[in-house]
């Protein structure tokens, strides 16, 4: 081989380079490493954070491209609608003085290293004041950790997992409920059309899961709800599948073999497309059918054909079905104004997590990190989230906590809320009567 | 039972995809005994310009094999004729091979990129998502369609081997290329033509891939790699060898979901991989040539 | 010699003291030391691919055993950093032996590619175990109690000085006329008494183990990992870019790549991430095609011109 034969070092000198010696090296560097022989900290400055500064700079990084670069472009119109209002009448009212927002956003490309690389480098090289999360939790999860570690307020509208907030993290607030509330109150509205004797019982359950934090909170959270209802509900299939994957076969035979009753899966927009896709192509048809969070989506609806969607269930944070009245009238209308279409609930949680975080500015009066903090923590106020109210116990580590509504596509290109019965907009159905016999 | 015969159907069917995929990699290293990092990236690129004449152009994804096999051959010819044919022969040019061609796939991947963005695509067909039901088994229209294809090319391409000069030129090359010289054989055409019918086969593979998966500019890794499994498993010698390859993994895919978790399907065509490498050091192919 | 020895331990010595004296910002400070974790995994990639001429594409694998052996000990029994990392790196290192020791008795294409098939069932089978790993969720390391971002500049110095010390050993050792026979010709080397596998075994292991511990120094640095990111196919990719781009079988080469690749990706990291890929493989092409030695090719070449007056 004449592959290169450049050696850096003369073989002739091999000699001199003594066995002693190396091994003198070798141990003192290892005595470095395990003495911990590393300066501190030297500089630890936060800048002058009291004065009121001439502008108020947001980092945030969301996929803008990549494979959820439909739902980050989505949320990206929230950050700018309440950006864009704030902004209208001069800014944030810091101490009486008018402070315009400005944010700062790239695109993570859909990449977990990528989001944590350019959080790291908006904190600490480019000094942004506050930070607005990404979307998707894998991606929430790693980068909460990067605002956590520099101490900055986090905010996000993208990370729905228990998990996230169970670290007992000081500085990161989400407005996504928990994953498993969607479980949850999927399973009721299930369990209702059971009691009314239109699914059977037992019925069998496909449980198909994204392996991550998003996807083992809905695994639990119908496992609890299953465990806690006896033998009205068996478990047929219990398997994850990879977060972006591409070929959903092996899982749909395993699926078709165990014959479930109720096809359970907790998938993010892009898999939600393949896989319905190759559901609807090897004929399989179940009584119940849901990806959780997603189904209503038009992309879905373009993607897959009406009658690829009919009748799938979804649980979701916001729908502007939820009331034509005060801030849920101002957004919907705000927004078409804008962009022309209507709001979807990724939208709504960009537009929420970001007037979360301006409240609590205007609210601390300064952009002083710690009492942003302290403001966001205690924060409780009027929003268009389900149950109207807007707030980050502390109890949940900071995750936001209200009830979720659930939606069915019907044939005719709606979608209304079939569940809770107080803001039902129409009337669910069961078993799906696409399936033959 | 009935489980056990859909099964084994989805099996045969993958297998003839496969196969198709397989078979550029197999010429190539067969006749030029480079290994083509690259192919995955012709895949990818392959599925990306279908994408564009179906939403461009309407064209059906299965009317633009003859698009995508004379663009990817001229594609492959011109990766030879600028890059390929200036490395060293022998060992050592295998080794540089590899990382040159690694890095075409680099470039390939980025100008994807660029051109349409990191964004999932699928071709949406009309007839994407119907299915055909055979002994109260049901299995997707687009899956049969690749089959088909599938088997008709490698057929084509067998004739092509066997019955035609060219043909014969190839296989005498992959056997000997000295004494072809000495025949009266030009050695360099044939190693142009090989590298681009090799390109274009990948080409023809991402054709088909695009009917089936939903892909993104990072696409083909895993069919790169699933095409070594088979060319490792079956040898690769002939479209026999080949065919049994691809029967083997699609088999050991679709069947080992009875014993590992469908999470990890794909790890197992890697773990065959690696196992066969192990028990036959030297590797299946390079043993028997092209006959 | 003694002038490359001197020059090693002046630029350790400048590279130490220069945070405490220049005015550095904790970005580049941090990223400084991130690069010189890089380097020392491109050093111990090419102990393997430039010395022996195996080329790896699977030394992610022991990038990821490492980092989430070490993190695991950190979160589980708060080991002090620095043990956490050594038994996540000879973890890394035995992983690389079960693997290894079939595999290396292949060569050339059928080594790389068996790599591939390691790399990429260790990505699944570590996806999937998210007992251990977090799953796609991956770890969270403690936020204190370990070094800091900013001491962990001085630690990476230490992993890279201990990488170029290893280089040089496997290089000047009897172990480095023994790797050059086994890589010019396995078979003559076995004639003259050299065990290919012995030596390979050997390498092998030390390469595992120094990644590993890299990926320990990771874990630590971003004190969240996840099994995508650390057994990605890119990481291991990014190995062999570094080593070949700098120079393979050379000492300087891999630290000259690491330096050119972050550069690189931090040059394009917020605008012009799409441009990174193509001008990588850009790079890999005109090397292999031009200068076999990569960047420290080149300035091997330029110094004649420098010495003379």
């Amino acid at each position: 081989m004449d592959w290169p034969k450049w050696t850096g070092v003369p073989l002739a000198e091999v000699s001199l380079l003594m066995p002693s010696r190396l091994a003198k090296i070798l141990a003192l560097s290892t005595i470095l490493v395990t003495a911990g022989c590393a300066p501190s900290q030297g500089n630890d400055d936060d800048g002058d954070s009291s004065a009121i500064p001439s502008k108020i700079v947001i980092g945030s990084t969301l996929p803008l491209t990549g494979s959820e670069s439909k739902t980050g472009g989505r949320f990206k119109q929230g950050y700018d609608l309440a950006i864009e209002q704030e902004n209208a009448d001069g800014g944030v009212d810091l101490g009486g003085k008018k402070v315009p927002v400005e944010l700062n956003l790239l695109d993570d490309t859909t990449d977990q290293a990528k989001a944590v690389n350019l959080a790291q480098r908006l904190i600490t090289q480019d000094k942004v004041n506050f930070f607005l999360g990404t979307y998707s939790t894998a991606l929430v999860e790693a980068q909460s950790t990067v605002a956590e570690q520099n101490k900055i307020p986090y905010v996000n509208g993208g990370g729905a997992a228990t998990s996230i907030y169970a670290k007992g993290f000081q500085w990161v607030f989400g407005t996504l409920a928990p994953v498993e509330n969607l479980a949850n109150t999927e399973m009721e509205w299930i369990d209702q059309q059971q009691a009314a004797g239109k699914l059977p019982k037992p019925a069998r359950v496909a449980l198909i899961w994204e392996n991550t934090s998003h996807g083992k909170d809905f695994r639990k959270g119908i496992q609890d709800f299953t465990r806690a209802h006896g033998t009205n509900y068996q478990v047929v299939t219990d398997e994850s599948f990879a977060l972006d994957g591409k070929d959903f076969s092996a899982i749909l035979s395993k699926v078709r073999a165990a014959k479930p009753d109720l096809f359970m899966v907790d998938a993010h927009l892009p898999d939600f497309i393949t896989m319905q896709r190759q559901y609807l192509s090897s004929n399989m048809c179940t009584k119940v059918l849901t990806y959780g969070a997603r189904g209503s989506e038009a992309d879905a609806r373009t993607a897959l054909g009406q009658d690829g969607v009919s009748y799938v269930l979804s649980a979701v944070w916001w729908n502007k079905q939820l009331g034509n009245t005060g801030l849920n009238k101002a957004f919907v209308d705000s927004f078409k104004a804008k962009y022309g279409t209507d709001p979807e609930w990724y939208q709504a949680q960009g537009y929420e997590a970001a007037r979360a975080l301006l409240t609590s500015i205007a609210k601390a009066g300064s952009v002083d990190k710690s009492k942003v903090r302290d403001q966001l923590a205690g924060l409780d106020i009027e929003s268009i989230l389900p149950g109207g109210r807007l707030s980050f116990p502390a109890a949940n580590g900071g995750q936001a906590d209200y009830p979720f509504v659930v939606q069915q596509n019907l044939p005719d290109g709606t979608s209304p809320i079939v569940y809770p019965a107080d803001v039902a907009t129409g009337q669910g159905v069961a078993p799906n009567p696409n399936c033959k016999g | 039972m009935r489980e056990v015969f859909t099964l084994a159907v989805s099996a045969v069917l993958l297998a003839g995809f496969y196969a198709a995929m397989a078979y550029g990699l197999g010429l190539i290293y067969g006749v030029l005994r480079i290994v083509n990092l690259a192919h995955g990236g012709i895949i990818m690129a392959a599925a990306y310009l279908t994408w564009q004449l179906f939403e461009r152009f309407g064209v059906d994804p299965y009317i633009a094999i003859p698009v995508a096999l004379v663009v990817f051959f001229a594609l492959g010819a011109g990766i030879y004729l600028g890059l390929v044919r200036f490395l060293p022969r022998g060992p050592a040019g295998a080794v540089q091979s590899l990382l040159l061609l690694f890095g075409v796939w680099l470039i390939i991947r980025n100008v994807a990129y660029l051109l349409f963005t990191g964004n999932e695509q699928a071709i949406h067909t009309s007839y994407a998502t119907r299915s055909v039901t055979v002994f109260g088994s049901s299995f997707s229209v687009t899956r049969i369609l690749v089959f088909a294809i599938a088997v008709v090319a490698l057929l084509l391409l067998h004739l092509l081997l066997t019955r035609t000069y060219l043909g014969k030129a190839i296989r005498a090359v992959a056997q000997n290329p000295d004494s072809c010289t000495l025949a009266g054989i030009d050695v360099e055409r044939v190693r142009i033509f090989t590298f681009g019918l090799g390109t274009a086969l990948a080409g023809l593979a991402g054709v088909l891939a695009s009917t089936l998966f939903a892909f993104n500019p990072s696409f083909g890794a895993a069919e790169l790699l699933k095409s070594f499994v088979i060319i490792v498993l079956g040898g690769l010698g002939s479209i026999v060898g080949i065919a049994l390859g691809a029967c083997v993994l699609a088999f050991a895919e679709v069947f080992s979901i009875y014993v590992v978790p469908p999470y990890l399907t794909s790890a197992v065509g890697f773990v065959l991989l690696v196992v066969v490498l192990v028990l036959r050091p030297g590797g299946l192919f390079g043993q028997r040539v092209l006959r | 010699m003694k002038r490359q020895a001197g020059g090693f331990v002046l630029a350790l010595a400048v590279l130490w003291v220069a945070p405490l004296v220049l005015p550095i910002g904790d970005y580049t400070h941090n990223i400084i030391g991130l690069t010189f974790m890089f380097a020392a995994t491109a050093l111990a990639w090419n102990w393997l691919g430039g010395y022996v001429g195996q080329i790896s594409f699977g030394h992610a694998a022991m990038f990821g055993v490492g980092g989430f052996v070490a993190a695991r000990l950190i979160i589980a029994f708060g080991l002090p950093t620095g043990v956490a990392w050594v038994v996540g790196g000879l973890t890394a290192g035995a992983y690389a032996l079960v693997w290894g020791h079939p595999t290396l008795r292949l060569r050339g294409p059928y080594f790389s590619i068996a790599t591939i098939g390691v790399g990429e069932a260790s990505r699944l089978i570590a996806t999937y175990w998210s007992g251990f790993t977090g799953g796609s969720s991956g770890l969270s390391l403690p936020l204190s109690g370990g070094p800091t971002k900013y001491q962990l500049y001085w630690y990476g110095l230490y992993l890279l000085a201990a990488a170029v010390v290893i280089s040089y050993w496997l290089r000047t050792s009897r172990i480095g006329l023994a790797l050059l026979a086994i890589k010019e010709d396995v078979e003559a080397a076995g004639d003259v008494g050299v065990s290919a596998t012995r030596y390979q075994n050997l390498v092998l292991f030390l390469s595992g183990t120094m990644v590993g511990v890299c990926g320990g120094f990771y874990a630590s640095y971003q004190a969240f990992i996840d099994p995508q990111d650390m057994f990605s196919f890119d990481r291991s990719i990014s190995l062999i870019l570094m080593a070949v781009i700098g120079g393979i079988g050379t000492i300087l080469g891999p630290v000259l790549g690491a330096v050119v690749l972050v550069i690189i990706q931090e040059f394009l990291l917020a605008s012009y991430s799409d441009y990174y890929l193509g001008l990588y493989g850009t790079l890999l092409v005109l090397i292999i095609l031009f200068e076999p030695l990569g960047l420290a090719g080149l300035l091997a070449r330029l110094k004649p011109l420098r010495s003379t007056p």
